[in-house]
């Protein structure tokens, strides 16, 4: 039989830039985002707790305190994460100053990418922290994957969501990796050509590599889907694969111009009618042979 | 007879952590205050001096996400100020009207926590529900109800076209007859007006020897806003668009609330008087600045006040050192006269009154 569960929730923060807070009160208090219908309660003391919501990177002053926090509460609870800080710490994770990301102190069961999440991921996550908790009562296992709770919210189109990748535009320039902020995007080289990996719990969704892309590959989706169970967190990766070309003529790997960079070049020109399948090397000696040869 | 009190760190009261050790007679009355802070450091400035100037614009912004346009804006003016650059008219005109609408937003939300802690809970709510027209607007328009992400070195990365412009006026036209209507209730709430006037006062001689700033200072009857007295960017190139200050001469919260209402107003005008008559030309110039070494100082208003920038280049890619001096850093000062010699249970309001951002303090 379950248990009825009055999730009481107490928000800790540990270091945070106000973003996420503020995002949580307006999620608490504007009816539209339908925290209410989970009949969530917001309670003064952590003793009387059992969803604890952490925001912020857990910066080293208030470790301490976040342990005795949490020492204070009753067993079972859920813990929720919310914004990419404490999940990952985020953009700040390079300081000396933080000691997070808050899953080293606390068992987190759900995490909340988002910088800040919207209110609407918000109150999925807890929504899904309130199922956990009630697994937990009734002495379930914790689930690796929770469905979706609340699946008739949208987000407009412009809003800037997890980063995709168009994988035939993308030249592995890696001008997204340098302007990325809080190290989200990685790319390595592999046989046969490149690996283009973006970590959509380390993002702060600033859009900065779509901004700067010169070819358009990267470019934010609208998809706010963002609230994850703990045993998602290295999962939630995009992955494209950049592949080399063998040339037709020579038969070594090369990395074949991108078609937007070609169509920007040849503006006049159709750029699939191209010379194509033929690399730098070969293309000059071509060149070379047509003009002079 | 003396109790010892200690609120914090993590409240929910609190909007940021924070942690205050009081002392108060058998009255409730607070006889000795002692704010220990420290918890939000997150060693920004060490940190950007690791990051290029590129991931400094959005690492700037994370200082604080309420006035998450006003960092990375200022971060920019200093950059473009080292490089000797003159960024387009229409660029200047876009980051004003970002940085109006971050600080209707960021009033809206301090208005509404200020309501929450006096306990009337009506106009809190009505309050939110006003702010979220503000925050849809920043979504539609760029794509985060927070940070925003619209300077970067020499621009802006957003252009408003007409479609954009409609959809701005629309919102604003609501929101500007709601703030005024909801002005005056709270000039009408007794509940409201019991619980915050002659609260928290911050007599004028003492915010001119603390060097108040912004909101907090002009309560006091002192107008130090930067958009005035020092105009940068489009307040200085049109005259017409600086605000009109609000000044109140009682100090105390309610006045407080009152010029947050006037910023309020003022800069639903700005809006509207810059987008109706928007310069016309290039959003950011195409060639990326060359940034020599140098040093720069810029000030700005954010919507807490005077935000400073120090910025010192070494002709690298990245900061050889940034510093900033944020309005809360001398707000805070004056929370000590404004605490003491009130009630107890008025500190966590007298604190939300200064409008802290405490991550902007301890960065």
């Amino acid at each position: 039989m379950s248990k009825e569960v009055v999730p009481k929730l107490f928000r800790v923060n540990t270091g945070s830039c106000n973003g996420c807070d503020v995002e949580f009160v307006a999620t608490a208090f504007v009816d539209k985002f339908e925290l209410e219908s989970l009949g969530v309660e917001l309670v003064e003391h952590i003793n009387e707790a059992n969803v604890l919501v952490v925001t912020g990177p857990l910066t080293a002053r208030s470790e301490p305190f976040l342990k005795k926090y949490v020492a204070q509460m009753r067993k079972p609870y859920a813990v929720v994460g919310i914004g990419t800080c404490s999940v990952t710490s985020g953009i700040f994770r390079d300081s000396y100053a933080i000691e997070g990301p808050t899953d080293k102190i606390v068992d987190v069961d759900i995490n909340v990418a988002g910088c800040p999440p919207r209110p609407e991921s918000i109150a999925e996550g807890v929504a899904k922290g309130i199922k956990v908790l009630q697994q937990k009562l009734n002495g379930e296992a914790t689930p690796k994957t929770l469905d979706m709770i609340f699946s008739d919210f949208t987000a407009p189109a412009s809003f800037r969501g997890k980063i995709d990748l168009n994988e035939d535009m993308c030249t592995a320039c890696r001008t997204c990796e340098t302007v990325c902020p809080s190290g989200a995007i990685e790319i390595s080289a592999v046989e046969g050509g490149f690996i283009h990996k973006v970590w959509h719990n380390s993002c702060c969704f600033c859009g900065n590599c779509a901004y700067f892309c010169p070819t358009g590959a990267i470019f934010n989706t609208n998809s706010f889907d963002t609230a994850k169970t703990q045993d998602e967190k290295y999962s939630e990766v995009n992955v494209g694969h950049i592949n080399y070309e063998t040339c037709s003529c020579c038969g070594e790997n090369y990395m074949p111009p991108s078609r937007g960079l070609l169509g920007k070049a040849y503006v006049h020109d159709d750029v699939s009618k191209l010379n194509d399948a033929i690399c730098p090397a070969c293309r000059k000696e071509a060149n070379f042979k047509r003009m002079y040869g | 007879m003396s109790e010892k009190i200690a609120i914090g760190p993590f409240n929910p009261e609190l909007e940021e952590s924070v942690y205050f050790k009081l002392k108060a007679d058998e009255n409730r009355i607070v006889t000795d205050v002692e704010i220990i802070n420290g918890f939000i450091h997150r060693g920004m400035e060490g940190l950007v001096t690791k990051k290029n100037f590129m991931q400094n614009l959005i690492l700037t912004e994370r200082v604080c996400s309420l006035c998450s346009n006003n960092h990375p804006f200022t971060y920019a003016m200093a950059v473009e100020k080292i490089s000797g650059i003159k960024i387009p008219l229409r660029a200047e005109a876009l980051r004003v009207v970002a940085d109006e609408v971050k600080r209707v937003a960021s009033d809206m939300f301090n208005l509404a926590m200020l309501t929450h802690l006096a306990h009337t809970h009506d106009l809190m709510k009505e309050t939110m529900n006003i702010r979220e027209h503000m925050q849809d607007l920043k979504e539609v328009i760029w794509g985060n109800r927070m940070d925003m992400s619209v300077n970067i070195l020499t621009g802006t990365k957003y252009d408003l076209d007409e479609g954009k412009i409609e959809i701005i006026l629309e919102k604003l036209k609501i929101v500007e007859s709601q703030v005024r209507a909801l002005q005056e209730k709270y000039e009408n709430s007794e509940a409201f007006k019991e619980k915050t006037i002659g609260v928290g006062v911050l007599p004028k001689e003492d915010a001119l020897s603390i060097g108040v700033t912004g909101p907090v200072a002009r309560g006091s009857g002192i107008n130090n806003d930067v958009r005035v007295i020092a105009p940068y960017s489009l307040y200085a190139i049109r005259p017409e668009i600086r605000p009109n200050v609000t000044l109140r001469t009682e100090g105390d919260v309610y006045a407080r609330a009152m010029v947050r209402f006037g910023d309020i107003l003022e800069a639903i005008r700005i809006i509207k008087d810059v987008v109706a008559d928007l310069p016309e030309g290039p959003t950011y110039l195409e060639k990326r600045p060359h940034i020599p070494a140098g040093e720069a100082v810029v000030r700005t208003e954010a919507p807490r006040g005077e935000l400073i920038y120090y910025l010192k280049t070494d002709g690298s890619q990245k900061p050889e050192r940034m510093r900033w001096k944020v309005p809360t850093f001398t707000n805070w000062e004056a929370l000590k006269v404004m605490i003491l010699g009130d009630k107890v249970d008025n500190v966590t309001m007298i604190l939300n009154s200064i409008d802290p951002c405490i991550s902007c303090t301890e960065r």
